[in-house]
């Protein structure tokens, strides 16, 4: 019997409440809410023992060899001390107790159900919960880098006069650099992506749950190792890490290298996660044509994440090898190569670009259906070309190598495959405009931030595909013009996308409606704002002026205090999303409507809050949730007991009682 | 895999347990192809940096002397964990025609000749006869030491939570059936992990064969 027939048979009987998920414990023991059990503050305690110990070990080890003892700095005890503080962490929190318990043959023991604020301290398997945990995570990493930015736009004032010595400012430009581009790789899969995905394709848990939470616990630990640098002196390497001055930097580069590890595990065992979850728990009928167009951007993201991040740990486990087991991989002298590192890097890095794109054109195609009031325009194409994108990543990456460490010839093939990855980009943005043609477009503040994307993101990739042009390519290489450009893309298309997904998803998330006017004047202050930081830097960066050098020419100047007093009226408005957040969240809370959008997205069709076990009955998908507007409109899921989610417009599905408030556009019905 | 699909239990129904059922053994099947995905990533990154090393050669440096790492604990290690492998696909192969102890006994044997391996790789490092940082190849060779211990520690890790698993659902219900015939969804859910973990063990023995012939023959 199918669940739908099934249904119709049984929708008169009542059943108990479901069971709520299990984790990790040792089986047999009562679990042990409070103070005394495993929680953030356990995490920290085992984070601080394990570094003394690791480090301790690392001196005991790094000894025995003069050429660490007679060195005044030692890697090998710096290693062991961030690696052990992880470990430390993972153990405080509590994400080793079930695979420790496994190991005796042990089920996992039930989850204590805590509706406590102190379930965002610890580790669960709820992904609603993680998935909010991951909104304050990356939230901390933006603003950390933010902050750093806000010191490069100070010592950028003066071309000649200085706040900071060259060795704290390239430290500085190298933190913000690493520490923006581990959040963004993880700023919509982590809390959109782990909160949303299950709703969305009305599955009530995710594959593997503590996989999940593990994600989340290690990605926090890698922000705390890289932050760690700068309490070593820094690295001056700038985010790519390149050898030879990678093999040549002191101490700090441990932070660099066992950070950017311990993350890559981390968006590995997310996007690992995500994948599964989507390929098996879909409900039924929710069949691939059927999935949210943000839910085929995750699955690409994630492909890329699992896929291409092993790449990177490897690169860092041969750095760390390099520093502590003292081998050679980016040693040219004995027999390595300082090219490795970025051939690996960047075999990881150009997909990066990928995997923090795709989330935003997938929230961003997500939400214009809603707030235009039309369907998706050429849904397929979308699909199709997110998973084109991801494909081709694969084989761009040596367009980063045009000025060095490519053999000339090969350059043709690499120009060529950069440029056709423009192809399913623009399969891409072509949808999202096809969508906004002719619609009556609601200008909602999360619908502001989609149509900024549209913007932004314009100036980003067009002025990528001048630069995966060699000739252009060689000439503003290591300019401002490349800084710019992937400003535009990354800031100006993935954040303003994940802050427009914010603002439509937090009313579900937290049951609470983000103030109006607030978020207005956060979008107009960061539109504007964005916009006069980084255009200018293209006419930097076209005059000379090379990235990560604290001196100029004394005729920039002009354009970079523009910038940098833009930058600070672009932090600044940063701050009124924070007093929005804080005052419609916390402190002066209003309810949200159930369905404020009045989406068709499944996500909306659950309760608020949304209960453990997500939907009361599994729901069976009828059709994609994107027949706004149409008449005769087919039902998107019945949700059982009859309960259907229709457009509201003349469905043949719907039938007169309606067990809900009617929303314009929107019906739940019986 | 370190983290398994729980049981499921929000289902309410028949149909929807049976859902849920499928979904986790899918998953197991999809989660151990996209595990081995991931390691052959993690590997071919260390395939790419010796043939690039070996192909640049800078200096000359890549493998002076044409020195070798151990052979001779090298060929130990690949056929223990060649014997491993056999031995868990084998037990895998008893277990599908329901013999569970054929299983248990294989499998058992088999961790150990992986801890064994690792044991014996671990002992190779202190007995090579070059410096880590001599060559191209040395480099190389550490870095393969590393990540195959990581790799046969995870495998062991992972064929032991599923023998101690196995003897617990023995232990829990004996009316049922063995793990091995049993219908319930415990059972069915065993079988799907053992299944993805022995596909792993497969993939152990693709890459000791590949670096073997990399480190030792070539």
């Amino acid at each position: 019997m199918t669940l739908a027939a099934e249904r119709e048979a049984e929708s008169e009987v009542v059943y108990p409440d479901p069971t709520p998920p299990v984790l990790g414990g040792f089986q047999g023991l009562p679990a042990r809410p409070g103070w005394f059990s495993q929680h953030l503050g356990t995490a920290v305690i085992g984070a601080v023992l394990g570094y003394l110990l690791g480090h301790w070990l690392g001196n005991v080890v790094g000894s025995g060899y003069t050429n660490v003892s007679n060195s005044g700095s030692n890697s090998i005890a710096v290693t062991g001390g961030l690696l052990v503080a992880v470990a430390g962490w993972l153990l405080g929190i509590g994400a080793v107790n079930y695979p420790l318990a496994k190991l005796v043959g042990m089920e996992p023991r039930p989850e204590y159900e805590s509706t406590s604020w102190t379930r965002y301290l610890r580790y669960t398997a709820d992904h609603k919960v993680v998935g909010l945990q991951y909104v304050i995570g990356v939230l901390g990493f933006f603003f950390t880098g933010g902050l750093l930015a806000m010191a490069i736009r100070t010592e950028l004032l003066s071309p000649t006069s200085h706040v900071f010595g060259p060795g704290t400012y390239i430290a500085i430009v190298s933190e913000h650099g690493t520490v923006m581009m581990m959040m963004a790789t993880s700023v919509v899969v982590g809390p959109l992506g782990n909160w949303l995905v299950p709703l969305m394709i009305g599955a009530r848990r995710t594959a593997f749950p503590r996989v999940e939470a593990f994600s989340f616990w290690i990605f926090t630990a890698g922000y705390f190792v890289i932050l760690s640098a700068l309490f070593y002196g820094g690295f001056p390497t700038g985010w790519t890490g390149y050898a030879p001055l990678q093999t040549q930097a002191g101490v700090g580069m441990m932070s660099y290298l066992v950070g950017f590890a311990v993350i890559g595990l981390g968006m590995m065992a997310a996007g690992f996660n995500l994948a599964v979850t989507i390929i098996n728990y879909r409900a039924p009928g929710m069949t691939w044509s059927r999935i949210p167009i943000f839910v085929w951007s995750i699955l690409a993201t994630c492909a890329l994440l699992t896929l291409a991040t092993p790449t990177l740990v490897a690169a860092g486990l041969f750095g760390i090898l390099d520093h502590t087991a003292q081998t050679a991989f980016y040693v040219t002298e004995h027999g390595g190569s300082s090219f490795l590192w970025q051939n690996l890097f960047w075999f990881f890095g150009h997909p990066e670009v990928y995997i923090m794109a795709l989330p935003g054109f997938g929230i961003v195609a997500e939400l214009l259906p809603v707030f235009c009031r039309k369907p998706l325009f050429a849904y397929k194409v979308a699909a199709a070309g997110m998973v084109g994108v991801a494909l081709l990543s694969f084989f761009v990456w040596q367009h980063h190598l045009f000025q060095s460490g490519i053999n000339p010839d090969m350059r043709p093939l690499f120009m060529l495959t950069t440029e056709l990855i423009s192809i399913p980009t623009g399969f891409i943005y072509l949808v999202g405009l096809g969508t906004l043609y002719k619609a009556k477009i609601r200008l909602e503040v999360p619908m502001l931030f989609c149509l900024a994307v549209f913007f932004n993101f314009l100036i980003g990739g067009v002025t990528g595909v001048f630069l995966s042009d060699v000739p252009v390519n060689v000439t503003v290489h290591g300019s401002f013009f490349v800084l710019a450009h992937f400003h535009y893309t990354i800031m100006g298309g993935l954040i303003f996308a994940f802050f427009g997904g914010l603002y439509y998803w937090l009313p579900k998330m937290t049951g609470k409606t983000m103030n109006k006017q607030l978020g207005k004047a956060h979008f107009w202050t960061m539109f504007i704002f964005f916009n006069m930081t980084f255009f200018p830097m293209f006419l930097i960066g076209l005059l000379g002026q090379p990235r990560r050098v604290f001196e100029y020419a004394q005729n920039l100047q002009a354009l970079n205090d523009f910038a940098s007093v833009s930058a600070f009226l672009l932090g600044a408005s940063f701050l009124i999303f924070i007093a929005n957040f804080v005052w419609s969240i916390f402190i002066k809370p209003t309810p949200a409507p159930a369905n404020p959008w009045n989406s068709l997205g499944l996500e909306w069709q659950t309760p608020t809050p949304v209960p453990y076990y997500n939907f009361e009955r599994i729901p069976v998908v009828l059709s994609d949730p994107y027949h706004y507007s149409e008449e005769n409109a087919p039902a998107v899921a019945d949700l059982g007991e009859g309960e259907l989610v229709t457009t509201g417009a003349s469905s043949p599905a719907s039938v007169a009682e309606n067990p809900r408030p009617p929303a314009p556009g929107v019906e739940t019905t019986r | 895999m370190t983290d398994t699909a729980d049981k499921p239990l929000f289902a309410r129904t028949p149909e929807e347990r049976e859902f849920e059922l499928r979904a986790a053994v899918g998953s197991y099947w999809t989660g151990g192809r996209l595990m081995i995905g991931m390691f052959a990533f993690l590997f071919a990154s260390l395939a790419f940096a010796y043939f690039y090393l070996k192909s640049n050669n800078s200096g000359k440096m890549w493998r002076p002397g044409g020195i070798t790492a151990p052979t001779g604990i090298g060929w130990t290690i690949f056929a223990v964990v060649l014997a491993s492998v056999l031995l868990a696909s084998y037990g895998q192969w008893r277990m599908r025609s329901g013999s569970l102890l054929d299983w248990e006994v294989s499998g058992w044997v088999a961790v150990f000749g992986i801890l064994l391996a690792v044991g014996l790789q671990i002992w190779q490092l202190t007995q090579l006869p070059f410096f880590p940082g001599s060559s191209g190849y040395a480099s190389c060779f550490i870095g393969w030491a590393v990540m195959n211990i990581m790799m046969l520690l995870g495998g062991a890790y992972w064929l032991e939570t599923n023998l101690a698993l196995c003897m617990r659902l023995r232990r829990v219900d004996p009316e049922e059936g063995t793990p091995a015939t049993s219908n319930g969804p415990s059972a069915q859910l065993f079988r799907a992990n053992v299944e993805s973990c022995t596909y792993f063990f497969g993939f152990i023995a693709l890459i000791s064969a590949l670096f073997w012939v990399f480190f030792y023959l070539i």
